[in-house]
C-alpha cells in the first residue's frame, strides 16, 4: 500500500484527547441514530409484524405530526427558550381549521389553519419578549389560553364535517410515501435551510449560545424570538393540520401529549436546552426514536400507560447522559 | 533581610517533583516549590505555564500523578479542598465564594458557625468575633458584619475571604490574582493587609500577572513555563521587569509595547455633553484618525458605562456623538455598527463570544448582512472572510472549532476580527489584555497600532497603567463619572494620573477600599 510519508506521529496521549474530544463532539450525532438501529433491530428480532413497509407507514403517519410540532419546538429551544404551547396549539387550529373548512373549502381551511397557529406563536413571542415573561410561564399561561379557547370556540365537542377531500389527503401516498410523512420532510427540509442558510437561523443560535454577546454584535434579539415562536406555532399547524386530517374532524383535545413528547423529541435530539446548541437532523431521530418505541411496544402489547413512563424515562436518561458528556458546566 | 533564620525555617508547605498530566497535556513536569512561614512566595508565568495545576495541587482540588507533598516536614496528601483547608491551607480564587444571601459574618463562618453544641447557631457570637477579625483586616474601613454580602465591593469580598482564614488560624493562604479586579488604590490595600500578615507569620502564595505588584511585595519568586519551573529567586536579587518577563516567555523580549502610529489624522468622533444620570456626566471629547485614546480611571468611575453609551448597548440621558461632522442617532448596538463604531466588551467569555460556535461564526456576527445572496447565507463566503480576518491578525488555532477552545489571546483576536470585520473606523477596547497572558497582549498592542496606522480612531479603556502610558497618544481620567484630567503624551505621570482617578473620592472622607 501507498502512504504518503508521515509527517507528524500523534503521540499515544494526542490520540486519546483526539478520540475524547471526537466522543463530545460526535456522540450527540451518531449516538442517537445507533440507538434507533438498535431499537429497529430489537424490535424485528421480537416481533413478526414489526419489520414490514406496511408498520413503516404506519410508523410515519404517527411520526409526522409530531415531527412537524418538533421542528418547530426546536427554534424555541435553540433561542435558550421553550414552547410548552405546541399542544393547545394543535387543539385550537383543528377546532379554527375545521370550522374553515366547513365553510370556505380545503385550501382557505388550511390558509387559515396555518394562520392561526403562526398567530399564536406569535402571540407567545410578543409575550415573551414585550411583557418580558419568562418562556416557561409564559407558553404555560398561554397554553391554558389557547386550550380554554379551542374548548369554548367548539362547545367542547368534535367540529365535524371536514371535506372527505381534506381527510383522505392523511392516508394518500405519493410515490408510496404517506402525503403526512412528505409534509414532514419537506419541514425538516425548510427548517434546516433556515437554521443553516439564512440570517435568521445563524442570529437563534447566537443569541441561544450568549443573549448579551449576540445583542453587542448588532442582533436584534427581540424580532429572533419572535420569530422563533411564530415558526414554531407554524409548525405545530402543520402537525395539527395532519393530525385533524387523520381524525376528520376538528378535536378540541387534540395533541395533549405534544408538549412533552416534542421537547423529549428534541432534547434526545442532541439540542441543548441551554440554546446555542442542536440540529433539526437530530430532532428528526429524535421523533423517529419516540414514535418507533411506542410502535414497538404496541406491537409487544406493551400498554400506552407503561408507554408514557418509558418516554420519560428515557428523556432523563438522555439528559443526564449529555450532562455526564458534557462534564457539569451545562449548556454555556 | 528574613527575621527568623533561614537555617531553622522548616517549610510549612512543600511540593516536590510533582507531575500532573491531564489528557494531552502536561501541566506540570516534576516542579518543586515550598514556602516558609512569613513569606510571600509569589507564582508567575504566561497562561497556560502550570500555576492554576500547582495551586490546586496545593489547595487539594488536584492529585499529583507523581511527586510528594509535605506539611511542616510530614508528608501528606490531600484527597479534596476540605481537606486541605482543615490541614490548614486556604485558597482563594478569582471566582470568591461568597454566598450574596447571606451576612457577612455567615460569610465569615461558612461551614465553621460559631454555636452551641455544634448545632445551634449563635449569631451574636458570629457577629462579635468577625468585627474582630474585619477590624483586624481593613482597620477604619469597616465592613459590617451584618450586611448581606451581596452589598459588598469586590475588593471587601476579598477580605471577607480572608477573614474566614483568619479565623481558622490558617497558616497558609493562596492567593490566585486577588489583585486583579481591584483598582490601584484598592489593590495596595489588600498588599498592606498581606504584609500585614506575613509579620504575623502566615505564609502566603501570591499569583499575580501585575510583576510590579509581585516585585513589590514577594520575598521569593518562582517563575513557571510549560509546565517546568524555570527559576525560584529572591525578589531582592531580581534587577527589573524585564528579567521577569523574560524568564516567563523564555526567549528576549526587547519590547513588549510597540512603536506608536505617527499618522494622526482629522478628528473622526467628538463627543459633547454625554451623561446618565447616577453613572456618568458632562463627558467631552474628541478623537482622530490614528490616535489612541487611554480612559483610565477606577473600577466604578463610569468609564465602561459611557464608552457603552456612545455605542449604544446602554442608554444615555444627554449628549451628542457627532462623528465626521455628522450628528449620529445612536439607541441601540446595531446603530452603533451601522455608524462604524465597536465595542470590544471588557469580558470576553460573557459578552464578547458565543463560546459555542465556532471561531467563523464568531467573526462574521456582526457583519452577516453582507455574506450571501438572496436571504440565503454562503457559506463558503463567510469562511473565506473569517479565514482573510484571522490570518490578518495571526489567529492561531481552527477556526472550525467552538471558540469555547482557543486560548484567551486568540479568543481576544476573534473578538477583534469580528470588529475589524465591520469596517468600523472607531473603536473602543474596554479592558482588551485582561488575563491574557504577556506574548498575547503584546500583539494586542501591535493590533491597535495597526489598527490606527490604517486610520482608525482608538479608545483603550484600562486599569493598567504601564499599558495606558506605553500604548496611547492621549490619556483622559475619569473619576466618580466626570473626566477629570487629560494628559498629552509628554505629561504622562502615575502620580498625575492615579490623583485625578481619586479626584472624586478626596472630599468626602470616605476613600474606602471598593469606593466605587
Amino acid at each position: 500500500m501507498l502512504q504518503p510519508p508521515l509527517q507528524h506521529k500523534p503521540s499515544a496521549e494526542e490520540a486519546h484527547d483526539r478520540r475524547l474530544d471526537m466522543l463530545r463532539h460526535y456522540g450527540r450525532q451518531v449516538g442517537l441514530p445507533l440507538v434507533v438501529a438498535a431499537l429497529i433491530g430489537l424490535f424485528t428480532a421480537t416481533s413478526d409484524v414489526f419489520f414490514s413497509a406496511q408498520n413503516f407507514r404506519n410508523i410515519g403517519v404517527a411520526a409526522a405530526a409530531l415531527a412537524a410540532v418538533s421542528f418547530g419546538q426546536t427554534f424555541t429551544i435553540l433561542t435558550a427558550g421553550l414552547d410548552l404551547s405546541v399542544g393547545s396549539t394543535v387543539a385550537l387550529v383543528s377546532i379554527v381549521g375545521a370550522f374553515a373548512m366547513r365553510s370556505y373549502g380545503v385550501g382557505l381551511g388550511i390558509l387559515a389553519a396555518l394562520a392561526c397557529g403562526a398567530a399564536a406563536g406569535l402571540l407567545n413571542g410578543l409575550v415573551i419578549t414585550k411583557l418580558k415573561v419568562f418562556p416557561f410561564i409564559a407558553t404555560l399561561a398561554t397554553l391554558s389560553i389557547f386550550s380554554g379557547l379551542a374548548l369554548s370556540l367548539s362547545a367542547g365537542v368534535p367540529v365535524t364535517g371536514v371535506p372527505v377531500d381534506f381527510s383522505d389527503l392523511a392516508y394518500e401516498l405519493m410515490f408510496g410515501i404517506p402525503v403526512p410523512v412528505v409534509i414532514a420532510a419537506a419541514v425538516l427540509v425548510v427548517s434546516h435551510v433556515i437554521l443553516t442558510y439564512t440570517r435568521l437561523g445563524r442570529r437563534i443560535y447566537a443569541v441561544g449560545g450568549n443573549e448579551e454577546a449576540a445583542r453587542l454584535s448588532g442582533i436584534n434579539i427581540d424580532g429572533v424570538k419572535l420569530a422563533a415562536y411564530a415558526l414554531s406555532g407554524f409548525c405545530a399547524a402543520v402537525g395539527s393540520v395532519i393530525l385533524t386530517a387523520r381524525v376528520a374532524s376538528g378535536q378540541p383535545a387534540l395533541g395533549a401529549s405534544l408538549p412533552l413528547e416534542s421537547v423529549a423529541a428534541v432534547v434526545l435530539g442532541g439540542v441543548s436546552l441551554f440554546g446555542g446548541r442542536g440540529s433539526v437532523i437530530g430532532v428528526a431521530f429524535g421523533v423517529m426514536f419516540v414514535s418507533i418505541l411506542s410502535n414497538g411496544l404496541n406491537m409487544l402489547n406493551v400498554s400506552s400507560y407503561t408507554q408514557m413512563m418509558v418516554i420519560g424515562a428515557a428523556l432523563i436518561l438522555a439528559v443526564a447522559l449529555d450532562q455526564a458528556l458534557m462534564g457539569t458546566r451545562g449548556g454555556k | 533581610m528574613s527575621v527568623i533564620p533561614a537555617g531553622e525555617n522548616v517549610p510549612v508547605l512543600a511540593v516536590e517533583n510533582i507531575s500532573k498530566a491531564y489528557p494531552g497535556v502536561r501541566a506540570l513536569d516534576r516542579v518543586s516549590f515550598d514556602l516558609r512561614r512569613g513569606e510571600v512566595h509569589a507564582l508567575i508565568g504566561e497562561n497556560g505555564a502550570g500555576k492554576s495545576t500547582l495551586i490546586r495541587v496545593l489547595s487539594g482540588d488536584a492529585r499529583p500523578d507523581e511527586g510528594t507533598i509535605s506539611l511542616d516536614g510530614k508528608r501528606v496528601s490531600f484527597a479534596s479542598p476540605r481537606d486541605a483547608r482543615r490541614s490548614g491551607i486556604v485558597a482563594i480564587f478569582q471566582e470568591l465564594m461568597i454566598v450574596g444571601e447571606l451576612s457577612v459574618a455567615e460569610n465569615v463562618f461558612l461551614g465553621n458557625e460559631p454555636g452551641l453544641g455544634g448545632i445551634l447557631y449563635s449569631r451574636r457570637q458570629a457577629e462579635r468575633r468577625a468585627v474582630e477579625v474585619l477590624r483586624r483586616l481593613a482597620g477604619d474601613l469597616a465592613i459590617d458584619p451584618a450586611w448581606p454580602a451581596s452589598r459588598l465591593s469586590t475588593a471587601q469580598k476579598q477580605i471577607v475571604e480572608i477573614a474566614r482564614a483568619l479565623v481558622q488560624c490558617a497558616p497558609v493562604l493562596i492567593m490566585d490574582e486577588p489583585t486583579a479586579a481591584l483598582s490601584d488604590k484598592e489593590a495596595a490595600a489588600l498588599l498592606r493587609i498581606m504584609r500585614q500578615l506575613r509579620a504575623e507569620g502566615t505564609g502566603i502564595v501570591f499569583i499575580s500577572h501585575r510583576l510590579d505588584e509581585v516585585r513589590g511585595i514577594a520575598d521569593r519568586i518562582t517563575v513557571l513555563r510549560g509546565g517546568e519551573r524555570v527559576a525560584t529567586l529572591d525578589a531582592s536579587a531580581v534587577a527589573d521587569t524585564h528579567q521577569l518577563i523574560e524568564l516567563m516567555v523564555g526567549r528576549p523580549m526587547s519590547e513588549l509595547f510597540p512603536p506608536r502610529n505617527t499618522r494622526i489624522g482629522e478628528v473622526v468622533i467628538e463627543v459633547r455633553d454625554l451623561g446618565r444620570k447616577g453613572a456618568f456626566e458632562e463627558i467631552d471629547f474628541n478623537l482622530r484618525a490614528g490616535e489612541v485614546l487611554g480612559l483610565a480611571g477606577l473600577i466604578g468611575a463610569g468609564r465602561t458605562e459611557a464608552m457603552r453609551a456612545i455605542f449604544g448597548a446602554d442608554v444615555r440621558d444627554t449628549g451628542t456623538v457627532v462623528k465626521r461632522g455628522k450628528p449620529l442617532r445612536i439607541r441601540s448596538p446595531r446603530e452603533g455598527i451601522a455608524a462604524g463604531i465597536a465595542y470590544l466588551p471588557e469580558d470576553r467569555k460573557e459578552q464578547g463570544l458565543i463560546l459555542a460556535l465556532s471561531g467563523t461564526e464568531n467573526i462574521v456576527m456582526a457583519s452577516l448582512d453582507r455574506h450571501g445572496r438572496f436571504g440565503l447565507l454562503s457559506w463558503p463566503q463567510m469562511r473565506q472572510a473569517a479565514r482573510r480576518v484571522a490570518t490578518n491578525l495571526k489567529f492561531r488555532g481552527r477556526l472550525g472549532d467552538p471558540a469555547r477552545a482557543a486560548s484567551g489571546g486568540n479568543q481576544q483576536k476573534l473578538v477583534i476580527g469580528k470588529w475589524v470585520l465591520t469596517g468600523a473606523d472607531v473603536l473602543i477596547f474596554d479592558e482588551p489584555t485582561r488575563g491574557i497572558d504577556i506574548a498575547a497582549k503584546a500583539e494586542v498592542y501591535r493590533l491597535i497600532h495597526e489598527l490606527a496606522g490604517a486610520g482608525a480612531a482608538i479608545i483603550l479603556v484600562s486599569s493598567e497603567l504601564p499599558e495606558l502610558m506605553n500604548v496611547c497618544h492621549r490619556i483622559l481620567v475619569m473619576s466618580g463619572g466626570r473626566i477629570c484630567d487629560e494628559l498629552d503624551q509628554e505629561e504622562f505621570s502615575e502620580r498625575r494620573i492615579l490623583a485625578a482617578a481619586f479626584a472624586a473620592h478626596m472630599g468626602g472622607g470616605s476613600t474606602g477600599i471598593g469606593a466605587s
